[in-house]
């Protein structure tokens, strides 16, 4: 298997309209991004926070690339500013082929009081505490399944 | 189907009637009249038995495949007259003798291409005549052959990409401007008068793909132009063509075309997707594109003015900046004939001796002397007067005339100066691109002190820091060898680059010029003589002179001469003057001494 890589990286939501047309585009994009990821062997999380998304992509190097590439076509965000990119020696997010988080709202709203808007504007840092906000997410939410 | 009858065809007289002869009559020995007929057929001929010995040739065949007059008087084998061609090579020879022996062998006709040596192709056909007879027949077919080939090289996309080649491109809006439709393809009655159908032609240019190529090599330079292509492709229409016309170079034809606003949002988008991230072989890497816009028919009515007015348009985004677009206006065509003009005359104004040398004296402070001049150069065009060098310098940098120019200025300015009274020093502009070629550069400075006579160290040449920043080592080592000829070197425009100061370490200056920004008043005068006074104090540190340039008062003097400055040059004292007024500005600058002009 060729090696792991890694991408994390930030950008402008550009869905328009009320906070449900953009809540239910999301959903369309995870539903899509399940369905393709688990195909290529890519795992990962998404993150919406301050009307910006975040997300890590990881898995073999052609088939993040692949994505990548895909997601830079996509109009629904744009600004984008990878914050990290890579070879990794495991995957952070082996059990999910896009974990989800976001603002209850999908408005505004800052998950764990995340800045991203100005991690955008200021195109600094950013990615380890994405990727440390994403896995701690992805851990409650496996303890919890595992609990019930 | 054999193409030839054969009662037409006379044969010599045959010996060699085989068992199985079917007793047919037959055919007439040639007559002289028939024979020249064959001669002058456009296919070469030769018949032969079923032992493939000849029967008959034709001349037509022997100038056609150059066969040695010495064999080809008729007689002997068929694979013998083969081989005294000068056109055919071994393997070509073989592919007809197994024509020739498969017609006789099968009774079936053969047809095959030969290809000979020289890129010439001939088409060979073999039959059966009557009488167990058989010819074979050669038809050069090199021209169809070229056409065909070329046919198919258009039709060829551009092998990396799977775009459209520049030829394919071409043809696509030939055809359009040409025979399109002249009515809008709704499918909806043409309005009356028909309006034709609008097409945009869009350039669009990478910014800083270069520097991928350079830094992470060419396979990586190649894997992001197919990416481009990608993404190119996904903002557009099924129908639109899309193009790569070589290198970093990418056109696009939007047709029909939407009106400007989207054709505006359009290219938003394409900058917007261009410019966004990419991944390739592991490297993160970032670029931009600029567009230019040309729309049919307001724009251009041919296929050359639309692609060269995109061409134009495209210029125009690229000096406004990066990643952005322009739609084609007419001042562009004007402005870009007259640049056209002015490099054609530039180009001849070396020769026609219409550069001179003006020269503006630079005065020491303590010693209230002329030390030096500098050497600006001047271009007294015929009609137009004196044309700026902001004007015609970066054109000249852009036609590559700088490094000549440059080499001018230097010989000119030496011998000048070899004439004056004072042994004063002469500061001469170096371009940044005559460092490209460093050695270039140090023989041209050599030469020019050698043909003058002129001491090295009266030389001064003054050098930008853009300079440094392109290629530090080379360009040390040729500072460090001019330096050795005891050539001055100065830093030139200091403190409007980001690294000045950094850039005082890598080399001994001999002199420091404050570039003029600082000169002039401002508000925050205060700020400015403190500025002054950090790189008068720095260059002190450093051995450094400093020299102030663009002193136009006496304000302004009193600040640099308070801010430490060892040397000045500007209007206050004169303009730069013609070389005949040199004489007198020293000789009366001295008479006046110790008291100063100002
Ligand atoms: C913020 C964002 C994140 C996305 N993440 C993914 C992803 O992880 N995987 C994926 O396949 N598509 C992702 N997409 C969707 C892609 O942009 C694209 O629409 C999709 O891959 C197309 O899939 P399809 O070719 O199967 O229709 C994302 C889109 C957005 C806006």
């Amino acid at each position: 298997m060729s090696e792991l890589y890694q991408v994390i990286y930030c950008s402008r939501n550009r869905i328009p309209g009320a906070p449900d047309t953009v809540s239910e585009n999301i959903g369309g994009i995870l539903a899509r991004s399940r369905e393709n990821n688990a195909r290529d062997g890519v795992t990962g999380g998404l993150l919406f926070s301050d009307g910006c998304f975040a997300q890590v992509l990881e898995g073999p190097m052609e088939a993040v690339t692949a994505a990548f590439e895909r997601i830079q076509c996509d109009e629904r965000h744009g600004e984008i500013v990878v914050l990290q990119s890579g070879p990794i020696a495991e995957r952070h997010f082996a059990d999910w082929s896009m974990a989800f988080t976001g603002t209850r709202a999908l408005g505004a709203g800052k998950v764990a009081g995340l800045g991203l808007s100005d991690t955008l504007t200021t195109r600094s840092g950013g990615g380890d505490t994405v990727l440390g906000l994403l896995r701690s997410v992805v851990v409650r939410e496996t303890e919890w399944l595992e609990s019930v | 189907m054999l193409p030839y009858p054969s009662q037409s065809l006379p044969f010599q007289p045959v010996d060699d009637a085989g068992p199985d002869d079917s007793g047919e009559a037959r055919a007439p020995v040639a007559g002289l009249h028939l024979r020249a007929a064959l001669d002058g057929l456009e296919a070469g001929l030769v018949t032969f038995n079923r032992t493939l010995d000849i029967l008959f040739v034709n001349s037509r065949l022997r100038s056609m495949l150059e066969i040695d007059p010495a064999v080809a008087g008729g007689v002997g084998s068929l694979l013998m007259l083969m081989e005294a061609s000068a056109v055919l090579s071994t393997t070509v020879v073989q592919q007809v003798h197994e024509a020739c022996q498969g017609a006789v062998d099968t009774r079936t006709p053969q047809e095959v291409t030969l290809a000979a040596p020289g890129a010439r192709f001939f088409s060979l056909r073999v039959g059966g005549l009557v009488d167990r007879h058989w010819m074979a027949s050669f038809t050069e077919v090199t021209a169809q052959r070229t056409a065909e080939a070329q046919a198919v090289e258009r039709a060829k996309c551009d092998p990396l990409t799977g775009l459209l080649s520049r030829t394919l491109f071409h043809d696509r809006i030939s055809v359009l401007l040409d025979t399109g439709p002249d009515h809008e393809p709704t499918g909806q009655p043409a309005a009356d008068p028909p309006h034709p159908v609008r097409h945009a032609v869009m350039a669009v240019d990478l910014d800083r793909f270069k520097s991928v190529n350079d830094t992470l090599g060419h396979s990586t330079g190649d894997g992001l132009l197919c990416l481009v292509a990608r993404r190119l492709r996904s903002v557009l229409r099924q129908h639109d063509a899309l193009s790569r016309l070589g290198g970093d170079e990418f056109a696009l034809l939007v047709s029909p075309a939407p009106d400007r606003t989207v054709l505006d949002q359009l290219a938003r988008r394409i900058t917007d997707v261009i410019g966004r991230p990419y991944l390739v072989d592991g490297h993160l890497v970032n670029i931009g594109a600029s567009i230019g816009i040309a729309v049919f028919p307001e724009d251009g009515a041919t296929r050359v003015e639309l692609l060269r007015n995109a061409d134009l348009a495209l210029y125009d985004a690229k000096a406004m900046g990066r990643s952005t677009h322009s739609f084609f206006r007419p001042e562009m065509d004007a402005r870009a004939v007259a640049r056209r003009l002015i490099e054609i005359d530039l180009r001849k104004a070396l020769a026609l001796r219409q550069f001179e040398l003006h020269y503006q004296p630079q005065i020491d402070l303590e010693r209230h002397a002329i030390v030096g001049f500098e050497a600006l150069l001047r271009w007294r065009h015929p009609e137009r007067g004196m044309v700026s060098p902001a004007e015609f310098i970066p054109l000249a940098e852009e036609i590559g005339l700088i490094v000549p120019l440059g080499e001018w200025v230097l010989n000119q300015a030496c011998l000048e100066a070899t004439h004056w009274s004072e042994p004063v020093t002469i500061a001469v502009n170096v371009s940044p691109y005559q460092f490209e070629d460093t050695n270039r550069l140090v023989e041209a400075v050599g030469r020019a002190l050698s043909l003058s006579g002129l001491p090295g160290r009266r030389l001064e040449i003054e050098i930008t820091e853009s300079v440094l920043l392109r290629n530090a080592e080379p360009v040390l080592a040729a500072l460090h060898r001019l330096r050795g000829m005891g050539v001055r070197v100065a830093m030139d425009d200091f403190g409007t680059g980001y690294s000045s100061l950094s850039q005082l370490h890598s080399f001994p200056f001999d002199k420091i010029k404050i570039d003029r920004s600082f000169v002039k008043d401002r508000d925050d005068d205060v700020g400015q003589n403190a500025i002054i006074r950090a790189i008068t104090a720095l260059g002190a540190s450093l051995g450094m002179a400093t020299i102030a340039e663009g002193v136009e008062t006496a304000g302004q003097l009193e600040r640099i001469r308070d801010g430490g400055c060892t040397s000045v040059q500007g209007y206050l004292f004169s303009r730069p003057v013609p070389v005949a007024q040199v004489a007198g500005l020293i000789a009366g600058y001295n008479q006046f001494q110790p008291t100063p002009a100002y």
